[in-house]
């Protein structure tokens, strides 16, 4: 918080806002506002993110050796698993998104975030909610419903958390001094007010008061389904929308595209989840809606596709100079390839093969981590820099991390693909038994495709490894120039 | 039921009302003129058009092509 911010009943009201004459001192002063709140949501989401990765591997690992780990109740694949799920979701994933989207609203509207002690303790909170539901969740007390396993105690600590960022967010908003808006501005609050939706919504048909058979399946895949459209994917999209050019120093190339794209995204991803369910006991129209909400959202993803790859058009070749660069054209490439990999699943002829198998499982992680945590790496590289005003220690690092997240998921995302779809094909095959040791059935088949995505979690962990090293080191540093009240020099064109 | 029917209105209702109020207000205010302009907003004199913005860090890898 800066010495001159309002209170907080003045920050209420935007008549109380003051112009500031030096562009760049502003700049500054957003930076400052922001440097302990994005480091607190930045570290935290790191521990989760190894916590998490710890999970996956456990889970992964007891996929093809049910035997480990076997005989500690807490470490059963039935709690494992949500854990892994929670921790990414809720611990890494979400709040890098909170900060990321933090720091962009005050870049975009050039407006300083104005008592952040308000927003740390949200997140203080937010953190030992996340940490006794998964505590909950490895304890026995899961919800068992998918996306939504921590259990009710944890909730409200995470809803009143929540509410309080998204309100400090939206007031940030409000006192911008840049009037216009640009297009990640829009993703980026309309994913502020689409959470709470989906999160209160699903909460209340599926815990609060619980709808029973076909409705709860319905809901749970409608939820866990636009959670990653409506939550994640336009924080990623706005953070593309900003960072590639911002990167390059080239304005995005068709800026109306961006604007079909955004309105097409909130107009058709809702309809989505239910595709999911395809030979399931529900009513076929509500299937056959989803499945053309799924094809229609080919607009969204060609307009966003085009936008990216005609932006880095010629300057495909930067991407050996900047981290951030690779990480966000990776992300945005995935973007486009997991979105069209979609439409493709929702089809009817398609589902009947790929669903219920680990075809699915590959193609959420295509989502979470290829598009968005490639995105969230990439927007966290630009931005602490620029936050406390120190240089990332080691390239080298970087690469790793970069080199080690990228061919990781690729080889847990393609097998995986191959394997659930032989598994499907296996599925459906009468002639096929479900599960015999001594010859081809359904079981049987995955294992060396599940031994593969082992092998791929461990190459993960290692890049995550070296990001996590990088971010201890460059806080250590900012600590010592601190200490010295010396900022370390940025080297780098920042 | 009442807190059902209450997320029912509000899903069927009031979030279609909100968007179509947002859309209302980004053409009332201009939003949809002079996208060209817009997509410059994000760069400003510190930050202009045409100087890349991030580097590995440590000595410039390859200063050709990085330069803007």
């Amino acid at each position: 918080m800066s010495a001159t911010s309002p209170s907080i009943l003045q920050a209420l009201s935007p008549s109380d806002t003051e112009d500031v004459a030096q562009r760049r001192a502003l700049l500054a002063e957003i930076d400052a506002s922001c440097r302990g709140t994005l480091m607190l949501f930045f570290g935290a989401a790191l521990v989760w993110l190894l916590i998490g990765t710890v999970f996956a591997l456990i889970a992964s690992w007891k996929m093809h050796s049910p035997d480990f780990l076997a005989d500690i109740p807490w470490l059963t694949f039935g709690r494992v698993r949500p854990a892994h799920l929670n921790a990414v979701v809720f611990g890494f994933a979400s709040e890098a998104a909170i900060a990321v989207t933090l720091w962009l609203i005050c870049r975009l509207c050039r407006a300083p975030l104005m008592h952040g002690w308000v927003v740390n303790i949200a997140g203080v909170f937010w953190n030992i909610g996340v940490a006794i539901g998964i505590g909950g969740i490895l304890a026995g007390h899961s919800t068992a419903i998918e996306w939504l396993e921590i259990p009710g105690y944890a909730t409200p600590l995470l809803f009143v958390s929540y509410a309080l960022i998204a309100i400090w967010g939206i007031i940030t908003f409000r006192f911008r001094r840049e009037k216009h808006l640009y297009v990640s501005q829009w993703y980026l609050l309309a994913a502020l007010f689409w959470f709470p939706w989906l999160y209160s919504a699903a909460q209340i048909l599926l815990i609060m008061e619980p709808v029973r058979g076909v409705v709860q399946a319905t809901v749970n895949w409608w939820f866990a389904h636009n959670v990653l459209g409506l939550w994640f994917t336009p924080i990623g999209i706005g953070a593309i929308y900003y960072f590639i050019p911002k990167v390059l120093g080239i304005p995005v190339y068709k800026y109306s595209l961006s604007v079909i794209g955004f309105w097409s995204l909130a107009l058709f991803y809702n309809w989505n989840g239910m595709h999911h369910l395809v030979g399931g006991p529900l009513p076929a129209w509500l299937i056959t809606v989803s499945i053309v909400a799924s094809v229609m959202m080919t607009i969204p993803v060609v307009t966003v596709g085009l936008n990216h790859h005609f932006t880095m058009w010629g300057s495909f070749h930067k991407l050996k100079d900047s981290p951030v660069l690779r990480f966000m054209v990776f992300g945005g490439m995935s973007y486009t390839v997991t979105s069209l990999h979609g439409v493709l699943l929702a089809l009817r002829s398609v589902s009947e093969v790929t669903h219920f198998t680990h075809s699915t499982i590959a193609h959420a992680h295509q989502g979470m981590y290829a598009f968005f945590t490639m995105v969230m790496f990439g927007a966290i590289y630009y931005i602490v820099p620029r936050i406390i005003q120190v240089e990332w220690p080691s390239a080298r690092l970087i690469s790793i991390h970069f080199w080690a997240s990228a061919i990781g998921i690729m080889l847990y995302i393609v097998p995986l693909i191959i394997g659930g779809t032989l598994q499907g094909v296996a599925m459906i095959n009468p002639d096929v038994p479900f599960l015999d040791p001594n010859k081809y059935s359904v079981v049987t088949m995955t294992v060396p495709y599940l031994r593969v995505r082992s092998v791929s979690g461990f190459i993960i962990l290692v890049g995550h490894l070296a990001f996590a090293t990088s971010f201890i080191w460059i806080v250590a540093r900012w600590i010592k120039a601190a200490r010295q009240h010396q900022p370390t020099p940025i080297v780098s064109n920042v | 039921m009442t807190v059902v029917w209450i997320l029912f209105v509000s899903s069927v209702i009031v979030l279609p009302a909100a968007a179509l109020l947002a859309l209302r207000w980004a053409v009332r205010h201009g939003e949809f003129k002079n996208l060209q302009k817009t997509a410059l907003s994000i760069f400003d004199e510190e930050e202009p058009v045409g100087r890349m913005t991030d580097r590995f860090p440590g000595p410039q890898r390859s200063s050709k092509s990085s330069q803007p």
